[in-house]
C-alpha cells in the first residue's frame, strides 16, 4: 500500500529494489515483445550484433569526432553567449542580447543555407551552425540566471562602495561562475540532439549522425537502436560528469 | 543627566523618495548627535525605527544608505576624512553600511576574501590590513571560519561577517534592516553581543535597524523612531513618514534593566504605531 500512496517516504533499499524491477520489467518486455517472427523494434540479439559492426567499422572514431565537434561548439558558442548575457544589463547593449534569444525560434535549415554560402568547408559549416544556434539558447538561459540575481546582491555590492562595473563584475560574472557550467549541462540535450542532427545533414569527417543515417539508408534497426543507446549513455554521462566538474570547481555551488 | 549631545552624526532634512509618481516617504527629518556618557571610554549610538509593513521604512533605509535617490531634501553624515570641526558630507553608496535581512553576502567569497575586499579602498598596507582581519575574525568568533564560504556559515556568523565587513568598508555608520526576523532566542542573544561588541569599537559607531519586536527596540536603543502615515489637517495620508520619536535618553531609560516603566513605554509606541 505505501508504494502506490502519493508523498509516502520509502527507505532507500525499497527505492533500488522499485528501480531493479522496472529495469527487469523494461528487459523482459524487450526480450518477450521481440521472440516472435514479426517485431517493430529489433531483438537484443541483433542490437548486439549492431554494436560489434559499429565497433568494427570505428565506433570510438566517430565518438570522438561527434564530441570534438560537440566541446569545440559549445566552447565557442559559450564565449559569445557570455558576451551578450553579460552585456544585457547595459542599456545601450540590452536590445542586441535580447534580439539574440529570439532567433532560436528560426528554423535550423534555413539559417544553413545561409551558412553554406559563406562557409565553404563542410565541417567548419558543421562547427558553425551549431555556434549559432547553441548561441541562441545559451544567451537566453544565461539572461535568465542574470535576471533571477536577487537586487540584494547588487545592493550589497553598492553599498561596499563597488562602481557599476565592479558590481557587474562581481556579482555577475565572478558570482555566477558556477551557473554557466550550470546553463552548459541543461543546454546539453538540444546541443546534443542538434549534432547528431547537424552531422546528419552536413556530412563532414564522420561521427555519431553519420552513422545513423547511414544505418537508416539500409533500414538496419539493430544499428540504429545500438546507436540510439550509444548516444544516450553518453549524453548522460556528460551531464553527469558536467555536474561533477562544477561541484569539484566551486564549493559554494548548490544549485 | 550623566550624559551629553556632542557634535553631529546624521542630518536629515526634509526627506522624500518615490516611485514613478507614488510617494513613499515624505517630509521626514531628523538629527542625530554624538553622545557621550560619563564614566563610559566609548558609547555608540543605537537608534530603533519601528512602524507597520508598508509605511516606507526600507525605503527609508535604502535612501538613507544610497541605494535610492531621494525626490526632494538632504542626507549628511559627519566627514570623518576632515579634520574640520562640524565637517560634514552627503551621503552615496558605501558611505552608510546596510545588512540585509538576508545577510547578503558574495557568494563566492570566502568570509577571510569578504573581508579583504572590504577593505580594498583603505589606505591599509596588506600587513595591516591582514592583521586587522584577524584581529574582528577573533574579536567576533569566527576565528575559525575565515576559509569558509556564506553556504557553509549559521545564520549568526554570516550576520556577524555582513556587519564587520559593512565596519571596514562604511563610514561606522550601519543600518539592519529587521535583524532579529526570524531568528531563535540564541541567535537574538548573539545579534545583542553584536551590539555591545559596535558599541565598544568606537564611540562614533552608529547603529540604525528596524524590527517590528517593539520590546526588543525599546530595550536596545536609545531612540526609538516610529514611521506610519501622518494626518494632515484631519486626513491620514498615503506616504511613510516620522511620527513620532521617542529618546529614551530623556526620558532616562537609555542603559538600564528592561523594567516597568519600558514595558509602558513599549505600550505607547505600539499605541502610536497602530494610530499610523
Amino acid at each position: 500500500m505505501q508504494l502506490i500512496t502519493p508523498f509516502q517516504t520509502i527507505s532507500k533499499s525499497k527505492k533500488t529494489i522499485i528501480l531493479v524491477a522496472w529495469i527487469v520489467l523494461l528487459l523482459v518486455l524487450w526480450f518477450v515483445g521481440t521472440s516472435g517472427e514479426k517485431h517493430l523494434f529489433p531483438n537484443p540479439q541483433q542490437v548486439f550484433k549492431g554494436f560489434s559492426e559499429l565497433y568494427n567499422e570505428g565506433l570510438v572514431v566517430h565518438i570522438f569526432n561527434s564530441l570534438k565537434l560537440c566541446f569545440l561548439s559549445i566552447f565557442l558558442a559559450t564565449t559569445i553567449a557570455l558576451l551578450f548575457a553579460y552585456s544585457w544589463p547595459i542599456p545601450l547593449l540590452k536590445p542586441v542580447s535580447e534580439f539574440v534569444t529570439k532567433f532560436r525560434f528560426l528554423p535550423f535549415t534555413g539559417l544553413s543555407f545561409y551558412v553554406a554560402m559563406v562557409i565553404h568547408d563542410a565541417r567548419n559549416m558543421q562547427i558553425w551552425i551549431m555556434v549559432i544556434f547553441l548561441t541562441t539558447f545559451l544567451t537566453t538561459s544565461l539572461i535568465a540566471v542574470v535576471k533571477d540575481i536577487p537586487q540584494e546582491e547588487f545592493d550589497h555590492a553598492k553599498t561596499l562602495k563597488c562602481n557599476r562595473f565592479e558590481v557587474l563584475w562581481q556579482v555577475i560574472v565572478l558570482g555566477r561562475l558556477d551557473y554557466v557550467i550550470d546553463v552548459i549541462r541543461q543546454n546539453l540535450a538540444i546541443t546534443w540532439m542538434m549534432l547528431v542532427t547537424v552531422e546528419s545533414i552536413v556530412v563532414a569527417s564522420g561521427g555519431l549522425g553519420f552513422l545513423i543515417k547511414n544505418s537508416d539508408k539500409f533500414m538496419n534497426h539493430g544499428r540504429i537502436i545500438a546507436l540510439q543507446i550509444i548516444i544516450l549513455l553518453i549524453g548522460l554521462s556528460l551531464d553527469w560528469f558536467i555536474n561533477f566538474l562544477r561541484r569539484a570547481l566551486f564549493r559554494y555551488s548548490k544549485i | 543627566m550623566d550624559f551629553e549631545y556632542k557634535e553631529t552624526l546624521l542630518y536629515v532634512e526634509n526627506l522624500s523618495v518615490a516611485y514613478g509618481d507614488t510617494v513613499i516617504i515624505k517630509d521626514i527629518n531628523l538629527v542625530e548627535k554624538d553622545v557621550v556618557r560619563e564614566g563610559h571610554n566609548s558609547t555608540s549610538q543605537v537608534i530603533a525605527v519601528v512602524g507597520r509593513s508598508g509605511r516606507g521604512k526600507s525605503t527609508f533605509f535604502k535612501a538613507l544608505t544610497g541605494l535610492v535617490d531621494p525626490k526632494t531634501g538632504k542626507i549628511l553624515i559627519k566627514d570623518f576624512t576632515s579634520n574640520e570641526e562640524g565637517a560634514a558630507k552627503e551621503i552615496k553608496e558605501g558611505d552608510i553600511g546596510f545588512v540585509d535581512q538576508k545577510y547578503t553576502l558574495f557568494r563566492h567569497k570566502t568570509v577571510h576574501q569578504t573581508l579583504k575586499f572590504a577593505l580594498r579602498k583603505t589606505s591599509l598596507t596588506d600587513a595591516e590590513k591582514e592583521e586587522k582581519i584577524i584581529e574582528y575574525l577573533h574579536k567576533w568568533g569566527l576565528d575559525n571560519f575565515a576559509d569558509k564560504y556564506p553556504n557553509e556559515l549559521s545564520g549568526g556568523q554570516r550576520q556577524r561577517t555582513a556587519i564587520i565587513e559593512q565596519l571596514f568598508s562604511s563610514d561606522q555608520f550601519i543600518v539592519m534592516d529587521e535583524p532579529f526576523s526570524g531568528l531563535d532566542v540564541g541567535n537574538i542573544i548573539e545579534v545583542k553581543k553584536s551590539f555591545d561588541l559596535l558599541n565598544s569599537t568606537s564611540e562614533y559607531n552608529t547603529i540604525i535597524f528596524s524590527t517590528h519586536d517593539i520590546e526588543l527596540a525599546v530595550e536596545l536603543a536609545q531612540v526609538i523612531y516610529v514611521i506610519g502615515y501622518p494626518t494632515v489637517n484631519g486626513e491620514k495620508q498615503k506616504y511613510g513618514s516620522i511620527v513620532a520619536k521617542f529618546d529614551l535618553r530623556e526620558l532616562g531609560l537609555a542603559w538600564k534593566e528592561f523594567g516597568e516603566e519600558h514595558l509602558h513605554l513599549t505600550k505607547q509606541i505600539i499605541n502610536q504605531m497602530m494610530l499610523s
